[in-house]
């Protein structure tokens, strides 16, 4: 079966300052692929081109097989596209767009718009000048996933939404995703994408800089040793050790005890065998969150 | 569906989106089409007690109207460098320059986009609403004249008064297909406004200059409203017409081009 996306060094350029640049991806179908960066990074740009709204300076895009320049038709026609910005003429109704776009797409009804609409609680019949934010982001869903494609590709999907709709939506991705469809989405928001992707692309400054699963990034990366020891003990012995950085003292919470905080980069053997020396009261392993990984990741690459 | 199918379904979306617009328009300028039949009688009377009484001097400046004005020719210098075709040919530049431009402003034009449409589909589906809008208002300011004529009794007959706003349609939409084109390659609407809205004002000002002033008419060639002629006597330019929309055609095509080729941005 073929990628649902592949890119090939796809490079875009505005100028001499850099969209994208070699952009090597590929998102298998049937999964949640998230694509994340700072603002600024060249995730829109990445989409943009996806969408052929952007042509590119160098290399190419597929999607579900398809070109995404030379069979630019046929690429929107599967699929559903949720721009980062968007406008929404004030007069019409969120029902009225729908069916506008549903004719364009040679739909006899309004598709999966009533479910997705009940779902996420959104009136498609008031003007849509009259809808806030976060009612105005709804529209843009629905109108992405109404015609049941078979690849999404969403730019910040859940901005503006509040976090009970965030779990519906995001729960209607999983859906999406059990039912083989392909979701592609960028955010900045790190914790939806932990809680759906099942890869994650992280982008800096125009580059790839990490593709992983979502497990294996969150498990690799950094994870926190907080230990409290009985008595005082020589600071020296955790510094020393391969892997550990970041090591911090503190006093207390009782009155002889001494509690130990740690980065450990590697594996956790080294640290436990040398805290076995002492009088442990307490270890706690704390993992990172997707935003400490892309901090990592994004303060590792600072020149 | 087809790709002609998806252009009607842009088209019927637009003038569904803008009826409201259109039919103020029309019935405005049907009003002012009909204000000026209601008054031919008085103007027609006034003039020529003013011709009767003119010195001598003046006679050769009226035999122009072959000694008195007939409806044709007051209603006919109405049609060719009066409100209308100004005010018409401003509504088809304002549709043009938000056709792309306005719309990627507005951030409207990538939610469209998303759907299996060709750009020069939304460029066709453009100038066809543009095309079907004028024709509707200018089938209203038919209407409401002839009904104005009918009532105030004036001998108007009905085929010169289509004539003349058959002849307006052409050089309107010569005017909004230029806004459609640098809607199509410049990205800002304003510019898309201010480009095509000086040519007109600067052919339109031509044209109305050189029927007072010798030394500007060898200039009035330039200006499309000097090639409309006066259809409602009988002269219809069918060659002026014939070029106005093939000039049409062609505009069309370059914005066709123009967007083809680039970026879209929000």
């Amino acid at each position: 079966m073929s990628s649902a996306i592949l890119t090939e060094a796809l490079t875009k350029r505005y100028g001499r300052r850099p969209g994208i640049e070699n952009l090597d991806l590929e998102v298998l179908p049937g999964e949640i692929f998230g694509f994340i960066g700072p603002n600024g990074a060249g995730k829109s740009t990445t989409i943009r081109l996806l969408l052929d709204l952007l042509h590119p300076s160098s290399g190419r895009a597929m999607l579900l097989g398809l070109d995404a320049h030379r069979d630019s038709v046929a690429v929107r026609r599967a699929v559903g596209y949720l721009p980062g910005e968007f406008g929404l003429d004030p007069r019409m109704t969120g029902r009225q767009l729908l069916q506008h776009f549903g004719r364009l797409r040679g739909m006899d009804d309004l598709g999966a718009a009533p479910d997705l609409a009940g779902r996420l609680d959104l009136d498609l019949d008031l003007p849509m000048g009259r809808l806030s934010r976060g009612n105005r982001q709804k529209i843009g869903l629905v109108q992405a996933m109404f015609h049941r494609p078979p690849l999404l590709i969403l730019d910040e999907p859940t901005t503006g939404l509040d976090p009970l709709v965030q779990d519906t939506f995001l729960q209607a991705l999983r859906e999406a995703r059990d039912e083989g469809r392909t979701v592609f989405l960028s955010s900045h928001i790190l914790s939806e994408v932990e809680r759906v992707c099942d890869r994650v692309a992280i982008v800096r400054s125009a580059h790839l800089a990490a593709l992983e699963t979502t497990g294996s990034l969150l498990e690799k990366r950094r994870k926190r040793m907080v230990m409290v020891f009985a008595a005082p003990i020589d600071a020296a012995v955790f510094t020393r050790l391969p892997g550990v950085g970041d090591v911090g003292f503190q006093a207390g919470p009782g009155e002889r005890q001494i509690t130990v905080t740690l980065r450990i980069d590697d594996g956790v053997d080294g640290v436990i065998k040398t805290a076995a020396q002492y009088t442990l009261l307490d270890l706690r392993v704390e993992h990172p969150s997707l935003d400490e990984v892309f901090l990592g990741y994004y303060e590792e690459e600072q020149p | 569906m087809t790709g002609a199918g998806q252009v009607w379904v842009l088209v019927a979306h637009e003038i569904r989106r803008r009826w409201r617009s259109l039919l103020i328009w029309g019935v405005a300028l049907g009003a002012l089409g009909a204000l000026y039949v209601a008054l031919y009688p008085t103007m027609s009377r006034y003039i020529e007690d003013y011709m009767e009484n003119a010195p001598g001097g003046m006679e050769q400046y009226f035999e122009e109207f072959g000694g008195s004005m007939t409806v044709e020719q007051w209603l006919g210098s109405e049609f060719r460098v009066g409100i209308a075709p100004i005010a018409l040919s401003f509504l088809l530049i304002i549709m043009g320059a938000r056709a792309i431009a306005g719309n990627e402003e507005r951030k409207t034009l990538d939610l469209l986009l998303s759907n299996p449409l060709r750009r020069s589909q939304v460029v066709a589906g453009s100038l066809g609403a543009m095309a079907l809008s004028l024709a509707g208002i200018l089938v209203i300011i038919c209407i409401l004249t002839y009904i104005a004529a009918l009532i105030a009794g004036v001998d108007l007959g009905p085929g010169g008064l289509a004539a003349a706003l058959v002849a307006l349609w052409p050089l309107c939409l010569v005017f909004g297909a230029l806004a459609l084109l640098m809607s199509a390659w410049v990205r800002r609407a304003a510019i898309a406004i201010a480009v095509p809205g000086v040519i007109m004002v600067v052919m339109y000002v031509v044209e109305s200059l050189a029927e007072a002033i010798e030394a500007v008419r060898p200039y009035r060639l330039i200006s499309l409203f000097h090639h409309l002629g006066r259809p409602m006597e009988g002269d219809f330019p069918w060659t002026a017409v014939l070029l106005m929309l093939a000039g049409t055609c062609v505009l069309g095509a370059a914005a066709l081009a123009a967007f083809a080729r680039r970026d879209v941005y929000t």
